[in-house]
Formats: structure tokens, C-alpha cells, sequence
């Protein structure tokens, strides 16, 4: 509001005065008019800005009040402000004073602290010397009076102290007197160690165990560990080697029982393998306490060598005796040779093959406990040490020593061996029980299958008892072979020659001559049955024995492996099974069809286009269905006493079907009157009713077709079909098509035809 | 089987000399690793491994068998049930090569005649030690009707190739086996050829 005014009062000021005297000269009153309007817009512009000033001042004059007290207030603050610089000053100085204070203590500590650790040390160094002196005493005088173990616990103590302590000491005033001691140490040292040598030696000499005992302690004492491991078990394994020696001459020379000198080369090997297991289990402790643990495995190589020399002798011992290679090489000639009449009698093979088959298995396992032991005993020394320090290394030097050792090279070659033997009696006692194969009357099932069972569970159960996974592995797989084409093959033959369809020709006989061909063929499916069982039985026997194979130690690798070839045999079990049904349908379209579909067909005989008469005549003597279930029950009578159960039920199964198949064709070709569908009706459910007390399963399943037939030529009229059809058929399922029910309905000769046309199914 | 998760399933096994890498093929293409300083193997080893081909679970059954003479009466025991074989050489060994008849005559008596043979050179990373020309062990391989690849376990070259290759075939020989089958009914009494397809019949 100011603004303006204010520029309009300077723009007066600013008015040219000689502009303004130009214009009074020329016209006074004008000029005078134009003063007094200037001087009234003057008088108006100054009074405005006089109101401004002022109300601008009595502003500022109002807030005076609260200026003066604010400047009171700081007035008072003056004098605290003082105060507070003074205290903070005072604080600095007292920090800087204690941390000053601090700074010094510390530093003393520091000292205290390291002159304490100079001390220790010196107090330590002075143990060491008065140690090394006492030590350098001991031995001397230790060694004077034969105390050897007093004079190695010196020499441990010797060895024990720091290196850098004993140089330390040289350099100290007494560094003369500190040499000699040591250089006598040192002397002392190698005598003892030579001595000690020369005792063991000595002791090992002596068979003195004792004495052997005490030294083998001092060595590790010495830092000798590697040594004295070695010298024990050169003592052990002389002292096995003796005893080894001793009982192989006892083995091949001595007299022995009939029962024992089939064994007694797997004998022989578990007296050596028990020995040594002894030797191990009796010196672990020792080797434990003296050299520490995770030495045992040192030892175990040393013995492990003997083992491996002995076993050979033995392994040698029987391949000799046993003329193991010779009747191996009798089975591999006779195995690639084709032609039957070159071979040497199987029957005399087999004979001998039997007990040197099961030493073998014997010695193989006896050889896996042993390895098996010793592995667990090394792991265990090990983890003794330190349960995390067992390293892949270990684990590695462990496996290495148990696997390629010898030992178990020779057990490997001697199973390489018994396979192709093992094989070749599982496969010559299996042809021989073919060729053996009687029936004895009231027997199901001929010798044959039991015999090859028999065998076959007897091979493989060996192969089992050798401990040995691959040879179980590798016997799974042979039986297997064995089942699967060459029993199979016989099996096959069989049912393929007990059904010639010539001889089924003469229907008189049919019944007795289906009989009788029976007596050789139905076995075959009475077999199957056996076989199949038997192969499941025998694969949950091996699982069992598997897994108390596995508690004792094998992989999950081991298992699959078994499991995986087990499954084979469970395969072949399934082949079993397939040719089981192939024979029985056979038999029951070569044995059965023949027979059944004459008297089904008879139905055609009857009229069923019958009015009141007739069929109150049929209620009176029944026309075919009676007969029909005469004739089938003697069939299956036959049948019934000659077969398993389980095959029995297939057959009957099988034969129903066949029944029902055979009635509905018939069925068709017939015309029926109302009556002639009642009687219809009446003859199926008699069928059913006794076909259902020889089966053990409902069958009523297998005659739904012909049962909604019967319903069907039941009606009264067409159109009532309807109230079984489409939505009304309630829980029935229709099993035939809307053009077999128009085919149905035609049977019947009183429906029209153009009924029939017209419903809508 | 409708319960296992694989639509095939064959069994491979592995044989040839002592120390031409059988055991390290397997364990790149199973577990795809190289172990140095694998020992020897022990009777048979057997791993399992299941691969896709085409949409289709193919489980492959392993059986990796000692080199060594003392173990062949076991290994011989695996030819029969395999599905195919792989005859291993080294190429750096001109003896494992010359070896390869007697492995031949050996699959001849006593391995179905379905099965399915190839032949493998390995440890071509010695590319500077080798002994058998790449030719020759070619018109060897198709003197004899086999298919034939060169690998690397330790660089891994072709050995997926190798195991993926064999499935692809084996796939296809039961394929056309099924159709063969179902053209005429299977005769009873023909184990092999029911053996064969049952255990790798489709779910």
C-alpha cells in the first residue's frame, strides 16, 4: 500500500521546476487550481505514511517487553557458563592422569609376565640337565646291572627332551661337562639298542616268549617301532610256520576218521587261520600299550606274509591230493564237448565232485571269517588312535593288504575253479533226474521236480556257504540258466507230447483216454505249480541266509547284487507260470472241448418251441440238462483226483468259460417259445447252481451273458424289455449289445419282428 | 514292473583285459568320477543308473567285471542274462587288442545271440602312448558286426555318448523284437526271446 504512494509523492518532487514556472507565467489561476490538488494529494500521501510509521513502531515497541526479559535471562546464564568450562577442564585432566597411570601398570605386568615364562623356562632347562645327568647315571649304571628297561626308559627320556634345550645347554658355562653326558647318552643309546637287538635275537632263538615279550617292549622305547614290530613277528610267524608245518604233515600223513579226512584240507586251513587270529587277538594288547595304537596293522602285515606262505602250502596240499585241477579240466573238456557218447560217466564225476566241492566252499568261508576279522580288529586299532584320524588312507592300506594278499588271491582261484565244477553237477544231477524220472501212483507230481529242486537249492546253498557274494552270485545265475532253458525245455516237451489229437479221436474212450494221457501231462501242470513254489521258496530260504551274511559284514553294494540275480530266478519262476496256463489251455482244448461241446450241442435236440404239454412233460423227465451235469462230474471227477488243487480250480475255471462260450453259440442257433424261454431259463440256473459247488470262485460272472439271454426269453411281451433297459436296468449291467438283445428277442418265434424294429434300445 | 518308475530297464555288462579302465568308465558315467589309482576289481561290481531317452525312463543295470583270469568263471555267469555287452580294450596296450578274439569267442558261448556287442578303446588322453590305430580297430570292429567308439573315462570323452548310444539301440532291438513278436504269436519253449522282452516290456 506504501509503495505506491511513496512513488507518486517522488514523481512530485521530480517535476522540471522551470517546466512549472513555464506554465504559472502563463495561466496563474490554472497553475493556482492545479497547486491545491498537488497539495491535497500531498496532504493525503503524507497522512498515509504517517499511519504507516506508526503502526510499525507501536509493533516494535510491543515486542520490547520480550526483548528485555530474553536479555535478562542470558545476563543470568553469564556466571554457570563459567562454572561448566572449569569442571570440563578439570575432567580432561584427570583422564589424562589415569590413563598415564594405566599406561605404566600394564607395562609392569608385561614384565612380570615375561620374567615369570624366562623362569619357567630356566626351571624347565634345569630339569632337562639334572635329567640328562640323572639319565646319563641311570644308564650307566642300568645298563651295568642288566636293566634293560630301566636303561630304555633313560634313553626314552633322553629322546624325549628338546632338541634345542640339549644344544642350549652346550652353550652354557658348564657346556663340557653337558657334552660328555651327552656323548656317553648317545653311546649308551646305540649299545642298548644293539644289545637289545641281540637279545631278542637271542630270545627268538630260544623261543623264549618271555624273554621275546620283554625286549619287544624296550624297542618302541628306543623309537624303534618299525624294528621291533618286525623282529615279533618274525617270531610269531616262525612259531606259526612250526605249528603249520606240523599240522599239514598230520593232515596228509596221519590216519584220520572217514568223516574227517573228507575236510581235511579245509580243516588244516582253519587250524592255520584260527592260530593266527589267536596270535592277533592275544599280542594286540601288548602292541596296544607299548607302541601305541594304530600299529597293530604293521604287525598284521608281518604275520599276514606267513599266512599267505602256509595257506599256499595247504591250497598246494589239496590241489595235489584232491586232484582239484585234473577233474576241473575233466568238467571243462566234458562241458565244450557236444556229442554225449565221448564223455566219461558224469554219474562217477559228479560222485567225486560232491565232497571236494563242499571243502572248497568250506576253505573259501573259513578264508572270508578270517579276513573279516582281521579287517575289524585294524579299523578298531585305528579308531583306538583317533576315531577322526582314520583316513582314506587307512582305509585304503587295510583293504589293499586284505584284498590282494595272497591268501585271498588263492581262495579267489580255487572258487574260479568251483563254479564251472558246481555248474557242471547241478546241470549233470538235473539231467540225471530227468532221466530218472518215475511216478508213483497217489503222487501229484513225479520225482523229477522234486529231484531238480532238490539239486538246484543243494548247488546254490553251497555256493552260500562259501561266504563268497560273487560265487553266490555267479551260482544264482547258473541255476537260473539251468531252469529257465533246460528244465523248462523238458517241461515243455512233455506237455507238447501228452496231447496228441489223434488219440482223442475215439470219443468212447474219451473220457478214460483223456485219463490217461493225464497220468504223464497233467503233471506237467502239477509241476509248474511245484516249480513255482518251489523257486519262491527257495529265493526267501537265500534271502534269509543272505541277510545273516550281510549282519556279518557285507556291503549294500553285495546286496543289490544278490537281489538283482534273485530277481532273475523270480523271473523264471514267472516263466514257470506262463507255461503252466499254456499247458492247461491246452489241455483243456484238446482233452476237454471235445468232450463238452457234443453234449452241449445235444441242447439243439430239444425243442424249445413247447407248449403247456411239453413242458410239463420236461418238468417230468428232464431232456439234457440233468445228463449234462451226469457227464461233467465224471469228467471232472478224473480230473479232480489227478490234479493239485491250485491247477484243478484253473482247469475248472478254464472249462467253465469254455461252457458258457459253447451255450451261448448254441443258445443262438435255437427258436423258443414263451415256455421253451422258461425252461431255458430253469436248465441254466441248474447249470449254474452246480457248477458253482465244484468251483471254489463265484462263476456267475462267466454266465451274466447267458443269464440276461434266459431273462430275456422270459418276456411276456417286446416292449417289456424296456423295464430292464437304459434307465430301469437298475444295478444290472447289461453285458449284451442292443443288436444281440434284437437277436435275442428274435429267438423267440412269438415276437413280431417289426416289434423288435421299433424299440428303441 | 507296472510299479517301477522306468519304462525300460537292461542290463549291460562291461568285460575286457585287466587295467583298460572298465571300472573307470562306469564310475565317470554313474557317479562322474575319475579315481586315480583304482585298483583292480573284485569278482563283479554293479551299479545302477537311469536315464531318459526320448521321454522314456531307461534304467540301465550295470555289472562291471574283474579283468583278472581267476575271476572269468565269474563273469562268464553274467553273459548270458545281458542285454548288451561292451568289450573293452586300452588303446595304449596293443596286448589288450590282441586279446579281443579270445573275449569274442567267449561272448560266442556263452552270451544269448540277441545281445548287442560294442566295441570300446579307451584312455584315448594317451594319445602320445598309443598303440592300436583307430583303422584298425575299425575294420576289426566291423569285420566282426560290432559298433565301436573311442573314449576317454579320465577326460570324459564319449563315454555319456557310449551308454546313451548302447540304450538308443537296445531301445530300438526291443521295439522292433515287440513288433516281430506281435506280427507272429511267440512260439512257447523260445525262452530267449520272451526273456528278452519281458524284462524291458513297456509299463
Amino acid at each position: 500500500m506504501s509503495a505506491p504512494i511513496l512513488q507518486l509523492s517522488t514523481d512530485l518532487y521530480s517535476l522540471d521546476p522551470s517546466a512549472l514556472t513555464l506554465t504559472l507565467t502563463n495561466n496563474s489561476c490554472y497553475f493556482l487550481e492545479v497547486v491545491k490538488r498537488w497539495k491535497l494529494i500531498i496532504c493525503f500521501v503524507v497522512c498515509s505514511l504517517q499511519k504507516e510509521v506508526e503502526a510499525e513502531l507501536d509493533r516494535l515497541v510491543g515486542q520490547e517487553g520480550t526483548i528485555h526479559t530474553k536479555m535478562l535471562a542470558l545476563q543470568r546464564m553469564g556466571p554457570n557458563l563459567q562454572l561448566i568450562g572449569g569442571d570440563a577442564s578439570q575432567l580432561s585432566g584427570m583422564i589424562t592422569f589415569t590413563c598415564s597411570l594405566a599406561e605404566n601398570v600394564s607395562r609392569k605386568v608385561r614384565q612380570l609376565d615375561l620374567a615369570k615364562t624366562r623362569l619357567y623356562n630356566v626351571i624347565q632347562r634345569a630339569d632337562d640337565i639334572l635329567d640328562l645327568k640323572f639319565c646319563t647315571d641311570g644308564v650307566q649304571t642300568a645298563l651295568r646291572n642288566e636293566d634293560y628297561e630301566q636303561a630304555a626308559a633313560h634313553i626314552h627320556r633322553y629322546l624325549s627332551l628338546d632338541q634345542s634345550v640339549i644344544e642350549l645347554s652346550r652353550q652354557g658355562e658348564e657346556s663340557s661337562a653337558v657334552d660328555a653326558s651327552l656323548v656317553m647318552l648317545q653311546e649308551a643309546e646305540q649299545k642298548l639298542k644293539v644289545i637289545v637287538a641281540e637279545k631278542l635275537d637271542e630270545a627268538v632263538a630260544a623261543v623264549d616268549l618271555a624273554q621275546v615279550e620283554r625286549f619287544f617292549k624296550i624297542f618302541p622305547l628306543l623309537g624303534l617301532h618299525q624294528q621291533g614290530l618286525a623282529r615279533f613277528g618274525q617270531y610269531l610267524c616262525s612259531q606259526l610256520a612250526s605249528k603249520a608245518e606240523e599240522n599239514l604233515l598230520l593232515a596228509t600223513g596221519g590216519d584220520l576218521g572217514e568223516k574227517r579226512a573228507l575236510l581235511i584240507f579245509a580243516d588244516t586251513l582253519t587250524l592255520l587261520l584260527e592260530g593266527i587270529a589267536r596270535v592277533v587277538e592275544t599280542h594286540q594288547p601288548i602292541v596296544e600299550t607299548y607302541y601305541g595304537p594304530g600299529h597293530l596293522y604293521t604287525l598284521i602285515t608281518h604275520l599276514q606274509q606267513e599266512c599267505d606262505k602256509q595257506a599256499q602250502k595247504i591250497v598246494d596240499k589239496f590241489i595235489q591230493q584232491r586232484g582239484y585241477h585234473n577233474k576241473f579240466q575233466i568238467v571243462q573238456s566234458s562241458m565244450m564237448k557236444s556229442v554225449p557218447g565221448e564223455r566219461i560217466e558224469p554219474r562217477y564225476v559228479c560222485v567225486e565232485l560232491d565232497p571236494v566241492l563242499t571243502e572248497v566252499t568250506l576253505m573259501n568261508a573259513r578264508a572270508e571269517l578270517y579276513l573279516r576279522f582281521l579287517r575289524r580288529r585294524m579299523m578298531a586299532d585305528f579308531e583306538v588312535g583317533d576315531a577322526q584320524s582314520i583316513t582314506q588312507e587307512h582305509q585304503q592300506n587295510v583293504e589293499k593288504l586284505l584284498k590282494h594278499c595272497l591268501l585271498s588271491r588263492t581262495m579267489q582261484e580255487l572258487i574260479g575253479y568251483y563254479i564251472p565244477m558246481e555248474e557242471y553237477y547241478m546241470r549233470e544231477s538235473v539231467n540225471k533226474a530227468v532221466a530218472m524220472d518215475t511216478y508213483e501212483k497217489g503222487q501229484l507230481t513225479s520225482s523229477m521236480v522234486d529231484d531238480c529242486f532238490y539239486i538246484v537249492k543243494k548247488c546254490i546253498s553251497r555256493a552260500l556257504s562259501s561266504s563268497s557274494i560273487d560265487c553266490l552270485c555267479a551260482m544264482i545265475n547258473h541255476a537260473n540258466s539251468v531252469l529257465e532253458s533246460d528244465f523248462r525245455e523238458v517241461l515243455y516237451n512233455k506237455v507238447r507230447q501228452g496231447f496228441p489229437a489223434t488219440t482223442l479221436q475215439d470219443i468212447q474212450r474219451g473220457v478214460s483216454s483223456a485219463v490217461s494221457l493225464m497220468q504223464s501231462s497233467l503233471q506237467q501242470g502239477k509241476f509248474n505249480t511245484l516249480g513255482i513254489e518251489s523257486a519262491e521258496h527257495a529265493k526267501a530260504a537265500f534271502l534269509n541266509d543272505c541277510s545273516k551274511l550281510f549282519s556279518q559284514g557285507g556291503g549294500s553294494g553285495d546286496q543289490a547284487k544278490i537281489e538283482s540275480c534273485l530277481s532273475d530266478l523270480v523271473n523264471t519262476s514267472t516263466k514257470f507260470k506262463d507255461l503252466l496256463q499254456e499247458g492247461l489251455t491246452e489241455l483243456n482244448t484238446t482233452a476237454i472241448k471235445p468232450q463238452v461241446k457234443p453234449w452241449i450241442s445235444s441242447f439243439l435236440a430239444i425243442s424249445h418251441n413247447i407248449e403247456e404239454e411239453e413242458f410239463n412233460d420236461y418238468e417230468a423227465n428232464d431232456p439234457w440238462v440233468q445228463q449234462l451235469i451226469v457227464n461233467l462230474e465224471q469228467l471232472m471227477a478224473e480230473f479232480k483226483a489227478a490234479l493239485s488243487p491250485v491247477i484243478y480250480d484253473t482247469l475248472t475255471s478254464l472249462m467253465t468259460s469254455l461252457i458258457s462260450i459253447e451255450m451261448e453259440k448254441t443258445v443262438l442257433k435255437c427258436s423258443f417259445s414263451r415256455l421253451g424261454g422258461l425252461q431255458f431259463d430253469k436248465e441254466l440256473r441248474s447249470l449254474v447252481a452246480y457248477l458253482t459247488t465244484v468251483t471254489t470262485w463265484t462263476i456267475r460272472d462267466k454266465f451274466a451273458r447267458l443269464t440276461q439271454m434266459a431273462t430275456i426269453l422270459n418276456l411276456e411281451r417286446v416292449t417289456e424289455i424296456l423295464d430292464y433297459w437304459g434307465p430301469n436296468s437298475g444295478p444290472l449291467t447289461w453285458r449284451l449289445t442292443p443288436a444281440e438283445v434284437r437277436q435275442v428277442l428274435a429267438l423267440r418265434i412269438d415276437f413280431r419282428s417289426e416289434d423288435i424294429k421299433r424299440l428303441r434300445l | 514292473m507296472s510299479m517301477e518308475d522306468y519304462d525300460y530297464l537292461f542290463k549291460i555288462v562291461l568285460i575286457g583285459n585287466a587295467g583298460v579302465g572298465k571300472t573307470c568308465l562306469v564310475r565317470r558315467f554313474t557317479q562322474g568320477l575319475f579315481p586315480p589309482g583304482q585298483g583292480a576289481t573284485i569278482g563283479v561290481d554293479f551299479m545302477i543308473k537311469t536315464v531318459e531317452i526320448k521321454g522314456e525312463k531307461v534304467k540301465l543295470q550295470i555289472w562291471d567285471t574283474a579283468g583278472q583270469e581267476r575271476f572269468r568263471s565269474i563273469t562268464q555267469s553274467y553273459y548270458r542274462s545281458a542285454n548288451a555287452l561292451i568289450l573293452t580294450y586300452d588303446i595304449t596296450c596293443e596286448d589288450s587288442f590282441r586279446c579281443l578274439p579270445e573275449w569274442l569267442r567267449e561272448i560266442e558261448q556263452y552270451a544269448n545271440n540277441q545281445v548287442v556287442t560294442i566295441l570300446v578303446g579307451n584312455k584315448i588322453d594317451l594319445a602320445e602312448k598309443r598303440e592300436v590305430l583307430r583303422q584298425r580297430a575299425e575294420d576289426f570292429a566291423e569285420a566282426q558286426s560290432m559298433l565301436y567308439l573311442e573314449t576317454s573315462a579320465k577326460e570324459s570323452d564319449n563315454v555319456e555318448k557310449l551308454f546313451l548310444d548302447l540304450a538308443c539301440e537296445l531301445i530300438r532291438e526291443a521295439k522292433q523284437n515287440k513288433l516281430d513278436n506281435n506280427d507272429t504269436a511267440p512260439m512257447p519253449g523260445e525262452g530267449k526271446t520272451i526273456s528278452y522282452l519281458s524284462c524291458c516290456s513297456l509299463n
